[in-house]
């Protein structure tokens, strides 16, 4: 538990709990990209260099971007009517995240693996990762390029419907 | 070819950048202060009275049709009186015109009978008090007829050739000034 | 001798490192009575570094930016038959001062309606990538300021992060036109980020690492001249540093790809709203972002500073990099502006369909055997026609398009 993990961690903690509690959306989402940073940061710490530098251009570079664009294109930019304290609504929420909290806890703490510390001196090699990716890993690999093509391919067949819609 | 368009343009593009350095007519930048564009002839500003010879010589009686005449009425005459008789002499004794009301419009040269106000082409008149120091009074508007054949040489002569036919106070007309060339650029500040 | 100047300012940060860790040595020697530990002394040292080579590069790079701002006005100005700024200093080299000046003291406009933390937070965030990523360049011989194994696509990340940026500029002003300026230029900025950075996979594969250190150790030869190596030399190469200028155009918002901030369109776009300061930091910030990318280029396919020994590595490194910049001003006073849907159209249906061929014919390169002298030119060959046919491929279909008769969808 040292400092920069605890300093980590107050980043990313809240960057998540404004990003679920502010009601202005855009700052929401913007707190949401101090999350992404944060998680970057947790894999630096751990040594984890490609991963970390790949996590800011995919999740800060696109997909916060993405996000962005789907809060700007709906109209209601401002929170509901937020429910009172120790309301229904309230209480639920916290029943449920409670009980998330705990199975994660116990499922964590039990785990040898994860309550190990990070290999220090290890560098990430990225032509082992790409090695793995190609050998041990190909299935998933190729299971998640498939994924994509096929989300793809709807997106530009919703377009397209769009247009001659529209024609 | 793609691209094509393109590599026609930079090379247009690079033959006005090397161009520019060896050919000085590709640059029409006139460089105020130290250049400046030459006027044509007929280019106005503002008006200015004409003495033949000396400043006591000066072609105007004060007839008062020009402040008459004046649209925005920017021009202020004082016929002068002889001391000792107190009767009016055919000279002015102030003769103000305010710049800053003048608008250039012409009208009190083309109606003075003796051709003595004139329009002028001097534009860099810019000073700092807006209310009295745009006031030319008669001794800053008073200029020699040299000048008014060295802005003006045609309308000069022309001018020059009326006054000597019909008998008035003139001097005899006056040779085309030699030596007196229009104002000559300065060479243009050296640049990279 | 040449080494003298080649490790110039390497001798140079020793030197200042050492006299303050013999002052930090001289202060403990006062208070504690002995010198430093070792650990304290090396952390004094690697801190006295950390801080030298920033002040090093804020200064040099910011004294860069003000002489790109004067090289753009008087290369613009004397393609267009004019005289560029000659007043303020010889041949008006004071003019970025004078501009500084202006803007420090002009009067900071927030508008009233502006969402205040976005709108304040938005040039700081653009600033920051666009220094961070000079620090993944090596500037000469022993010279990167940063060894990363990573150092490409850490690059491309950082550079992600300053459209985020833009985004908040664009929102945090509450304007119309700020909106669609700002969106318009995420939607190009991500666009062009695919070409970009599929245009330095092939140098990644040749060289098999993602190191720029090593990207530039692997085109040196050991020769005098040592300009055979680059990889422009190669047709692989070519293509890929053509893709490369043209996506580093469009991803600092240059001319012909400033649709963002089109000075006759959109008025300035995302950054209408700010003045005085603010404004300068955008300004710095596309520069800035600017000579990283053309940084980058030389790093990634120029050979990064190796060159003919007779100029110091540095001195190559800033040449090439002044020669791309050039070019970019260049072109920004040949072409006019592309249309948005041009633009985007440019990017995913002829810039990436090429830079992935491109990345198969790297890998027809990698494995053609290049023993021989006649080998390696049939394999020359081989790759150029592989290339070129595929250029040709695209020119075609897209010149078929932008020949098509116009569709006009109308609202219904």
């Amino acid at each position: 538990m040292d400092t920069a993990f605890i300093i980590l961690s107050l980043i990313t903690v809240a960057g998540a709990v404004w990003a679920v509690t502010l009601r202005n959306l855009i700052h929401a989402v913007l707190s949401l990209v101090l999350f992404f940073f944060g998680i970057a940061g947790f894999f630096f710490y751990l040594n984890a260099d490609f991963v970390g530098w790949v996590q800011i251009l995919v999740y800060v570079g696109a997909v916060a971007i993405l996000a962005i664009f789907a809060v700007m294109l709906t109209h209601n930019l401002t929170a509901e009517d937020e429910p009172g304290f120790f309301s229904l609504r309230w209480l639920t929420g916290m029943a449920i995240a409670a009980t998330v909290g705990a199975v994660l806890w116990f499922a964590i703490r039990s785990n040898a693996a994860m309550s190990q510390t990070a290999p220090a001196g290890v560098a990430s090699n990225v032509a082992d990762i790409g090695r793995k990716m190609m050998t041990d890993w190909v299935v998933p690999f190729e299971v998640v390029s498939l994924l994509l093509t096929a989300a793809m391919i709807g997106a530009i067949v919703i377009a397209m419907e769009q247009i001659s819609h529209r024609k | 070819m793609l691209g094509n368009g393109l590599l026609q343009g930079l090379v247009v593009t690079a033959r006005n950048f090397i161009r520019s350095y060896f050919d000085p007519e590709r640059l029409t930048t006139v460089q105020y202060p130290e250049e400046r564009v030459t006027l044509p002839e007929n280019s106005r500003s503002f008006p200015f009275l004409v003495y033949d010879g000396t400043p006591d010589n000066l072609r105007c009686v004060a007839c008062k049709i020009c402040e008459q005449e004046c649209p925005p009425q920017c021009i202020y005459i004082e016929v002068e009186r002889d001391p000792k008789t107190g009767k009016p002499v055919r000279r002015p004794r102030v003769f103000d015109i305010d710049y800053s009301v003048c608008m250039q419009c012409q009208i009190c040269a083309e109606v003075c009978p003796f051709d003595a106000i004139k329009m002028d082409q001097v534009y860099e008149l810019a000073g700092t008090d807006r209310f009295g120091g745009m006031l030319h009074d008669k001794a800053a508007l008073l200029k020699s007829n040299e000048y008014y054949h060295q802005i003006r040489p045609t309308e000069a002569d022309e001018v020059d050739a009326r006054l000597s036919q019909s008998k008035k106070k003139v001097s005899p007309p006056i040779a085309k000034p030699a030596a007196v060339p229009p104002a000559q650029p300065v060479p243009p500040k050296t640049d990279v | 001798m040449y080494n003298f100047f080649d490790q110039l300012f390497v001798a140079l940060g020793a030197w200042l490192v050492g006299l303050v860790v013999a002052a930090g040595n001289g202060v403990s020697k006062l208070c504690c009575g002995q010198p430093m530990s070792e650990a304290a002394a090396h952390n004094v040292a690697a801190g006295t570094q950390v801080v030298l080579i920033c002040v090093t590069i804020y200064g040099v790079f910011a004294l860069c930016f003000g002489l790109a701002t004067w090289l753009e006005r008087k290369m613009l100005a004397r393609i267009q038959n004019r005289y560029g700024p000659n007043r303020v200093g010889p041949f008006g080299l004071l003019q970025f001062v004078a501009d500084g000046v202006k803007m420090l003291t002009k009067e900071d406009i927030v508008p009233a309606r502006a969402d205040k933390l976005v709108h304040f937070l938005a040039p700081a965030i653009v600033l920051a990538p666009a220094l961070l990523m000079f620090g993944f360049l090596p500037f000469g011989r022993n010279m990167a300021p940063t060894d990363l194994d990573t150092a490409v696509i850490a690059f491309f990340a950082v550079g992600a992060g300053s459209e985020l940026a833009l985004f908040m500029a664009g929102w945090g002003s509450r304007n119309k036109y700020s909106i669609l300026g700002a969106l318009r230029a995420v939607a190009q900025m991500i666009s062009y980020e695919i070409p970009l950075v599929l245009a330095a996979v092939p140098v990644v594969m040749i060289v098999g690492s993602l190191s720029t250190s090593q990207i530039v150790a692997a085109q040196g030869t050991d020769s005098f001249l040592d300009v055979k190596g680059w990889f422009v030399w190669t047709p692989w190469g070519f293509a890929g540093f053509i893709l490369f200028l043209i996506a580093a155009t469009a991803e600092s918002n240059r001319s012909p790809f400033d649709i963002p901030e089109g000075e006759s369109e959109i008025i300035a776009g995302f950054h209408v709203e700010y003045s005085g300061f603010k404004f300068a930091l955008f300004f710095m910030a596309e520069y800035l972002g600017m000579m990283a990318m053309a940084g980058l280029g030389v790093t990634l396919f120029l050979g990064g500073w190796h060159g003919p020994k007779l100029l110091p590595s540095w001195a190559w490194f800033m040449l090439k990099g002044f020669l791309i910049v050039c070019w970019l001003i260049w072109l920004r006073g040949t072409l006019p502006r592309l249309r948005v849907d041009q633009l985007m159209a440019f990017a995913w249906k002829a810039m990436l369909p090429f830079a992935l061929f491109n990345i198969f014919a790297t890998a027809v390169w990698f494995y053609l055997p290049k023993t021989t002298f006649l080998q390696s030119a049939v394999a020359w060959i081989i790759t150029a026609a592989l290339v070129v046919a595929a250029y040709l491929v695209i020119s075609r279909f897209v010149s078929r398009r932008a020949g098509a008769p116009r569709v006009y969808r109308y609202a219904s």
